[in-house]
């Protein structure tokens, strides 16, 4: 093979671990063929997909095995402990921290054949899906009975349901809808000694420490979630769509903040500082622009918009109509200037981190400032997403044609976790760590937090055969 | 980039196999296995490295290449404007025949054409009435006596003037192409073209979506474009409905359309037949997937060319998908989808048509 890899120490995989696995899922569903290696070689991790246009892959798996229920994956994870075989869950391939690369050619574990919906409780307004499934599927089965999720991430379309829970995602509409572990339930696990966890769905427990949250951001080093049970939200009957311009991103922040400090829960909230209003909606005046999506009852709906106008026009915020909010909504799937600036040299790549109230003004203007302060830095832009009534998401975009691809990629991680850290923030609010940004675990969680996760992940896979090199130390 | 015919075809790959697989969701042959190796961007990335001698496993490239259901779903939705992956999968198909690499289903069936002109095998010519507006019977229609005797009566029972013709060695071409047989291809559309003339047909009615497609972008992509204009069965039928041609004893039933995937990824029709089977009376039942949201049956020359078990598994979701409607009836347009998705007695609506009108 004429692929070249960079994280990779090439580990055969054993003779009779394939056979009994093959004896699990059948022939035709385990595969060392060249192209499937390739094809589960990389997630979407940004530093990796530049690599790939010239046949750089971080690590070719040893094998991909693409089992079709729990039951197979108990009896997979029972040989891979036998014959000390790493195994690495991929679900839709679309995590941007390398969550999902095979280090050192571990085995794939493709969870996609198991992609069903299972059923929908409408009484108790709970879903319950196969982990494999897409979002924008998932999406579909519900929309298609009157419901939906409310989790809809920009990565609807390639990501799946358990890939948002292993990574504790968000979707766009979060501000009302919550997080994806506001909205799970119950789930299904194989633990990674090959035993099954069923927890069943219930609104809330008092049983002890929440195990399904040992899986809710685990990255698949924990356990292979097969299951999970969503709540679910009747489509709305209105929507309301709002936005306004400030003159800067403080008091942008300030208006957002008295908003959810009242009773209104607007689905869509986003800040987009100068340049990303320069960008997306050709605001030429250097003004900041907010939109606001909100949707429900007709009747609440009308309150919300009300509350929200008042306190924008305090604010001293400029009315721009609906317009902005639906260039927002065509666009925000619209991921087409990233592989086009790649091929011309570019480093892109996205950060997302929260803070609260107190600190975001001070984060963004510093994260900002030292990002563009890193050699060859073309671009640097944020926009605010994601609210809480205590703070708020940050999502930075950059962009560079550096001379060191890898040494700019660096410096501006680098830069933006300290920027964060330094402003009492969280290094990632929903992508995740993965590969890429388990360099700075420690300063996040400090010795002790990084010592009790690692001690965590010890007793439940004693071996480390699960996402080995990723989320906690094993193998890096 | 031996092959690549400029440097805005390769930046168009790239951009697909730098993606983020945004298309993935809609993907039949994704969805029925779960094989992330024939996802669009999956697909892109390996023929890129194809292109620049990265792979070491040709016969494992152009297994992948014949593993693709061709039904343009990728297209319908790509966040980028004026792609279609498929143009490079059918050069990789191209490149499999010409190194001889064919799947044994796909030799087989190219050795069947050759032989016979037509991918059926040994067939009487079929020829019926006369005037300058055509009925095109596809290779698929042409095994159903049934869909034959369905456009029959509905030709007699609008009083309509229609020289029906197809059989023998009368085919689009379809196989060769998806066969990425190029040359047989051209010999194809060359032939058509004759019989076309030959005919003094102004105006073609066409049973199948692919052959549609094929006898006008298909034919256009090598230059052999037809001095005919085409029209589909269910806008034919649409017409006939509306302008009062047609009498109908409506079914007050309920029916479930499966958009065939041609039809409505490549000549963009979905709402002629709803309104078809709304004008006999039908109460429409949605699927999950319908419309541009479609799933190919399996069974166009993409997927059954290459790999009969893709095709088992694609139509066994596809199925699965239109039983949860629980219609009364089943209803496609296109005889291929008839054929494939028969483990739901699916109907195709020529015959629906025909069962409905009266013949006052």
């Amino acid at each position: 093979m004429n692929i070249k890899t960079y994280l990779s120490r090439k580990e055969e995989v054993p003779y009779a671990f394939i056979e009994k696995i093959k004896q699990i899922v059948g022939e035709e569903n385990v595969s060392v063929k060249e192209c499937d290696l390739i094809s589960y070689s990389l997630d979407y991790w940004l530093y990796g997909i530049f690599l790939s246009q010239h046949g750089n892959l971080p690590s070719l798996p040893c094998a991909v095995i693409s089992p079709e229920n729990s039951e197979e994956i108990q009896g997979i994870l029972k040989y891979a402990n036998e014959y000390k075989v790493n195994i690495t869950p991929f679900g839709g391939g679309s995590g941007v921290l390398g969550g999902a690369i095979p280090i050192n050619g571990s085995a794939i574990l493709n969870l996609q054949r198991m992609n069903k919906f299972i059923l929908l409780d409408e009484t108790s307004l709970v879903s319950e899906f196969e982990a494999g499934i897409i979002g924008a599927n998932l999406e579909r089965e519900l929309n298609h009975r009157g419901y939906s999720s409310g989790n809809i991430p920009q990565s609807l379309s390639c990501s799946t349901l358990g890939g948002w829970i292993s990574t504790r995602a968000v979707g766009q509409f979060s501000t009302k809808y919550g997080k994806i572990e506001d909205m799970i339930l119950g789930m299904e696990v194989v633990l990674p000694n090959g035993n099954l966890l069923s927890i069943n769905p219930v609104p809330r427990r008092s049983t002890g420490p929440s195990l399904k949250d040992l899986f809710l951001g685990g990255e698949g080093t924990m356990g292979i979630v097969t299951k999970a049970m969503l709540s679910v939200h009747p489509l709305p009957e209105a929507t309301v769509k709002q936005s306004f311009a400030f003159l800067s991103i403080d008091v942008a922040l300030d208006v957002v903040r008295i908003v959810l400090r009242g009773d209104a829960r607007p689905a869509v909230v986003r800040i987009f500082d100068e340049a990303e209003s320069e960008r997306y909606f050709d605001e030429k005046k250097n003004r900041v622009t907010v939109i606001f999506v909100s949707e429900g009852d007709s009747d609440f709906v009308s309150f919300e918009r009300s509350a929200i106008k008042r306190i924008a026009q305090e604010y001293g915020g400029e009315p721009l109509g609906e317009n902005p909010v639906d260039i927002w909504l065509e666009k925000r799937f619209d991921i087409g200037l990233g592989p086009v600036v790649m091929q011309q040299g570019a480093i892109v790549d996205t950060i997302e981190v929260v803070s609260l109230f107190k600190d975001s003004a001070n984060l963004y203007k510093d994260m900002i400032a030292s990002l563009k302060a890193v050699d060859d830095a073309l671009l640097v832009s944020g926009h605010f997403s994601h609210f809480y009534p205590e703070g708020a998401c940050l999502y930075i975009t950059f962009a560079g044609f550096p001379k060191d691809p890898y040494r700019y990629y660096q410096d501006t991680w680098t830069a933006a976790m300290e920027a964060t850290l330094k402003n009492n923030g969280s290094i990632s609010h929903h992508h995740g760590i993965g590969y890429w940004r388990m360099q700075y675990i420690q300063q996040e969680m400090g010795a002790s937090g990084a010592e009790l996760l690692q001690s965590i992940k010890s007793a439940l896979d004693p071996n480390g055969i699960l996402n080995r090199g990723k989320l906690v130390g094993y193998g890096r | 980039m031996s092959d690549m015919e400029d440097k805005k075809e390769l930046e168009q790959l790239t951009n697909c196999a730098l993606c983020a697989n945004m298309c993935k969701h809609s993907c039949p042959t994704y969805l029925a296995t779960g094989s992330e190796t024939i996802t669009p961007q999956k697909i892109a990335r390996l023929i890129l490295y194809q292109e620049r001698s990265f792979l070491e496993d040709e016969q494992g490239f152009f297994e992948v290449m014949f593993r693709s259901a061709m039904c343009g779903a990728c297209k319908t939705h790509c966040i980028y404007e004026n792609y279609d992956l498929r143009k490079f999968i059918q050069r990789g198909r191209s490149k499999a025949f010409q190194a001889g690499m064919l799947p044994d289903e796909t030799r087989k069936r190219v050795e069947t054409f050759t032989k016979f002109g037509n991918p059926n095998g040994e067939r009487q010519p079929f020829q019926k009435g006369t005037g300058d507006l055509g009925y095109f019977v596809s290779c698929s229609a042409y095994k159903n006596q049934q869909l034959l005797e369905a456009m029959d009566k509905i030709i007699t029972v609008s009083k309509g003037q229609v020289q029906q013709f197809g059989g023998a060695d009368i085919c689009c071409g379809s196989p060769l192409y998806y066969a990425g047989d190029t040359e047989g291809f051209k010999r194809a559309a060359q032939k058509m073209k004759g019989e076309m003339v030959k005919r003094k047909l102004r105006k073609v009615i066409v049973d199948c979506p692919n052959c549609m497609k094929m006898m006008t972008e298909g034919y256009h992509e090598i230059g052999g474009d037809l001095e005919v204009e085409f029209v589909h069965i269910t806008e034919f039928f649409n017409t006939l409905l509306r302008k009062g041609k047609l009498k109908v004893n409506r079914a007050n039933t309920t029916a479930t359309f499966h958009d065939p995937c041609i039809l409505v990824n490549d000549l963009g029709i979905s709402t002629a037949p709803r309104e078809v089977l709304g004008e006999l009376g039908f109460e429409i039942k949605e699927p999950v997937y319908s419309r541009v949201d479609t799933h190919c049956c399996g069974g166009l020359c993409g997927a059954r060319i290459g790999d009969c078990k893709l095709t088992d598994k694609v139509s066994a979701m596809r199925i699965g998908e239109l039983k949860e409607t629980n219609a009364d009836i089943y209803v496609s347009a296109c005889p291929t989808c008839k054929s494939v998705l028969s483990g739901i007695d699916m109907k195709d609506i020529t015959e629906i048509v025909a069962e409905r009108i009266v013949d006052e």
